[in-house]
């Protein structure tokens, strides 16, 4: 038993070493990759891919969640006399939190899954062996354009993500709750700042980051035959789930501690 | 077991000849799995090297050795007296150009066509080339192996005998110095088979090119093979030319190059058959 597990631990450390070596070639090639006029197209491509085609999935997402803030908060706000600040606890809660998690989760499964099919299917039928034999780095041809892609537009999506949260949380409020669209925007302005919006968006670098890494990572591992290409689907989405929420909270920690910080400041510049 | 280690090493080292790939005391495991046990073998320039053995035997590890595709658990490997199998992959890109790899099943690009898979070696080490120049290297290449006209197919859309051409021609689109072949013949009709032979002649007598092959086929190792290597349970058990092939000594050789089934494997079988005669029929279940 004590055997098994020690086995087990070891084998974890050695994969987390691996996805570690994975990661930093991953991303000092992308870095490098940045100069080479190669790269663009491949970029460009995989950003349709990754970014435009998840545009839809991920406003759907944003609406919901804002719609569904709306109905759940509107009956312990109103018991208070407090329902016109319903705006600032929509707004806050999908642009620092909901938004970009549900949005980040939804890419995890949208573009996470295909990215490690699609790798994964190269490995097993041996494509990934073909372009190391014809003298070509897999990492910089396969994995930074999709590296890349993830993390500019991972942010851009969180925005579309927040805008129709924001959106719908505010249409649900006005024409099914009845609360003053002037009030509710009055309240909003005041309780969100550009500071709460931002913290989403660098969010969304983070975990495009980690999508694209893991994702990657689980297809160029990934064991043969149709059961180890969707075994490492199931690893990846499960990896990328985790990853962004123990990132989510490890940025949320980071981010409070720099506001608590520079916070004093603001009024000596403002 | 060591006579016939003693004649597998004497087998095709007539004289002093130029080596392009040489491994030494190779040994590779995957885990506990021993794969290749202690291979030593030079390649000779401009010949056929034909590698042939029992599936599973470690014949495609071998040759993946050849261009660092695998790293050697133990030994060396030497690309033009160059040590290869220790240099990082950003190190080998430079050498691997030197190397075609025909992979078993091809190994295309799925999303891209026929004319971008021959496409992409060009593409990635050579920037300065229009795409009118490389237009005119795809339609060549394709010429060679007789399926020009179909440059805008998709690998999807392709017989696997097609796919197998076209893999060809994107393994020699950087006229290579060697070209690797894995399995060139496997899964194709006698005919399809023979193309292939042909044109791996055709490469040796036109482009003057090293090659390897590895292969169960008999007919294919015989037709176009210059030197013939046996592996066995990782260890080459038989090396020369066709004619000393054929009269090889080694009672395994022989039962591979005539396709006979051993005494052990016919045990198994046979104790099978208790199993295999016995057809149940729905009373058997009854109780």
């Amino acid at each position: 038993m004590i055997a098994t597990l020690g086995a087990k631990a070891i084998q974890d450390m050695i994969n987390a070493g691996r996805l570690g070596r994975f990661a930093w070639r991953a991303i000092t090639t992308s870095a490098r990759s940045c100069a080479r006029r190669q790269t663009f197209p491949l970029v460009w491509t995989q950003m349709n891919i990754i970014g435009v085609r998840s545009v839809p999935v991920v406003m759907i997402t944003g609406a919901f969640v804002g719609m569904t803030l709306a109905v759940q908060a509107y009956d312990q706000l109103a018991g208070m006399g407090l329902e016109e600040h319903l705006g600032v606890l929509i707004n806050i809660s999908v642009v620092k939190e909901l938004g970009p998690v549900l949005a980040a989760v939804m890419l995890a499964g949208r573009v996470g899954g295909a990215l490690t099919a699609e790798l994964g299917t190269m490995n097993v039928t041996e494509q990934i062996d073909a372009i190391r034999s014809m003298g070509t780095d897999p990492i910089r041809y396969l994995v930074a354009p999709r590296l890349l892609a993830c993390l500019m537009l991972t942010p851009v999506l969180i925005i579309y993500a927040d805008l129709m949260g924001v959106v719908g949380g505010a249409l649900v409020s006005f024409l099914q709750l009845g609360i003053n669209s002037r009030a509710y925007w009055n309240f909003s302005a005041y309780g969100v700042e550009l500071w709460d919006v931002s913290i989403g968006v660098i969010k969304g670098f983070f975990f495009g980051g980690a999508i694209a890494l893991i994702s990657c990572y689980k297809g160029f591992t990934c064991k043969e035959g149709a059961h180890g290409v969707g075994q490492a689907c199931t690893d990846a989405f499960v990896a990328s789930f985790i990853s962004i929420l123990a990132l989510d909270f490890a940025l949320a920690v980071t981010f409070k501690s720099i506001y608590l910080t520079f916070w004093p400041l603001k009024s000596l510049v403002g | 077991m060591d006579e016939w280690n003693d004649q597998a090493d004497q087998g095709g080292q007539d004289g002093p000849v130029e080596t392009v790939i040489e491994v030494r005391n190779l040994t590779k495991r995957f885990g506990s799995k021993l794969v290749l046990d202690n291979v030593s073998l030079a390649i000779e320039k401009g010949k056929t090297t034909v590698i042939i053995g029992p599936s599973g035997c470690g014949k495609t590890v071998l040759i993946k050795h050849f261009i660092a595709l695998q790293r050697p658990s133990a030994g060396e490997v030497y690309f033009r007296d160059q040590r290869i199998d220790r240099l990082s992959e950003h190190d080998l890109d430079d050498i691997r150009t030197h190397f075609g790899y025909l992979f078993q099943e091809g190994a295309l690009f799925d999303s891209l066509s026929v004319a971008e898979n021959i496409m992409f070696p060009i593409r990635q080490h050579h920037r300065d080339v229009t795409r009118k120049a490389m237009e005119e290297v795809v339609k060549a290449k394709l010429a060679m192996v007789g399926l020009d006209g179909f440059q805008n197919y998709f690998p999807a859309n392709l017989s696997g005998g097609q796919r197998k051409r076209v893999a060809l021609a994107r393994a020699v689109a950087l006229n290579p110095e060697v070209i690797l072949y894995d399995e060139p013949t496997t899964g194709l009709d006698p005919i399809r088979s023979d193309i292939i032979n042909e044109l791996v002649l055709k490469l040796e007598g036109d482009l003057n090119v090293t090659s390897v092959v590895v292969t169960h086929d008999m007919k294919s190792a015989y037709k176009v093979g210059d030197r013939i290597i046996m592996l066995h349970n990782g260890r080459i058990i038989a090396d020369g030319d066709a004619d000393q092939i054929r009269s090889h000594p080694h009672p395994t050789v022989q039962q591979f190059i005539h396709g006979q089934v051993s005494e052990d494997d016919l045990a198994v079988l046979r104790m099978s058959g208790v199993v295999a005669q016995s057809q149940f029929l729905p009373r058997d279940f009854e109780k």
